[in-house]
């Protein structure tokens, strides 16, 4: 089961250069983005306090992955808070929440990643311990099946 | 063939509700009969036959502990689920891998 999951980086860049890279194009490219050739990431972002970011990304077109965040706290350049909701390619959706810090250290930043918020429940049911979207799976499979 | 088989034992076996709400306990750790019958209102009759199905495909494994048998969830489904987070981590250690070279690249 999944209660918290945390990532950290030091980038050597100062905090305003990371959060500007973070809320643009490039960056949100950089983020979504694979060498695999012909890998497709599409972001639209709004950034502002109930704005929508939206990632679509993936290996074809019709194998695409997408990402909706909306943006719940905007402290530039310092922290950026997002309800997130996972479309997975199985049909199912994830919502978690995810905080971005963006701490100045020694002129480099201390960029943290924290993902919060998930569904326990469901979780420990279908992703934690048990059966991986199993139930969902199944359900769909026993219903072609039919 | 086999393998056919064996994915239909598995819909079977996964296709009874009560059958899941033993797998969905189970997910939070080992029970024994007695345990997971209880809850469902099942009698342990009962209960041994629905484990009994889902032991026959590896859904559950079961071993006698005392006087009374303890039920777990398979190995197989261990590994998926275990799979499953370690794919959803390394997936975002790469995402703040790439941003964090695409920053440094453009200094």
């Amino acid at each position: 089961m999944i209660d918290e999951l945390r990532f950290e980086r030091v980038i050597d860049a100062p905090p305003d250069v990371v959060f500007e890279a973070f809320t643009t194009a490039g960056g949100q490219q950089a983020f979504y983005g694979q060498d695999d050739p012909g890998w497709i990431v599409e972001s639209e972002c709004d950034l502002r306090v109930g704005g929508v970011w939206t990632v679509t990304f993936g290996p074809s077109r019709s194998h695409l992955y997408r990402h909706r965040h909306v943006f719940e706290v905007i402290d530039r350049p310092w922290r950026l808070v997002l309800a997130t909701t996972e479309f997975r390619a199985d049909g199912s959706t994830l919502d978690i929440a995810i905080e971005f810090a963006f701490e100045e250290r020694d002129g480099k930043t201390h960029m943290t990643m924290t993902q919060s918020g998930f569904p326990t429940a469901e979780l420990r049911d279908e992703h934690g311990r048990g059966v991986p979207n199993a139930f969902a799976r199944l359900e769909r499979a026993i219903h072609a099946r039919e | 063939m086999h393998h056919s088989a064996t994915l239909n034992r598995t819909f079977f076996a996964l296709s009874d509700p009560t059958r899941r709400s033993i797998l969905e306990r189970l997910a939070g750790g080992p029970a024994t009969i007695g345990e997971l019958a209880e809850p469902l209102g099942l009698t342990l009759n009962g209960v041994k036959k629905h484990v009994g199905i889902l032991e026959d495909v590896d859904l559950v494994v079961t071993a006698k502990v005392g006087r009374s048998r303890e039920c777990q969830l398979g190995p197989a489904q261990l590994q998926e689920a275990t799979g499953w987070i370690d794919a959803y981590r390394r997936a975002w250690e790469r995402r703040l891998d790439r941003f964090g070279a695409y920053v440094e690249e453009r200094r």
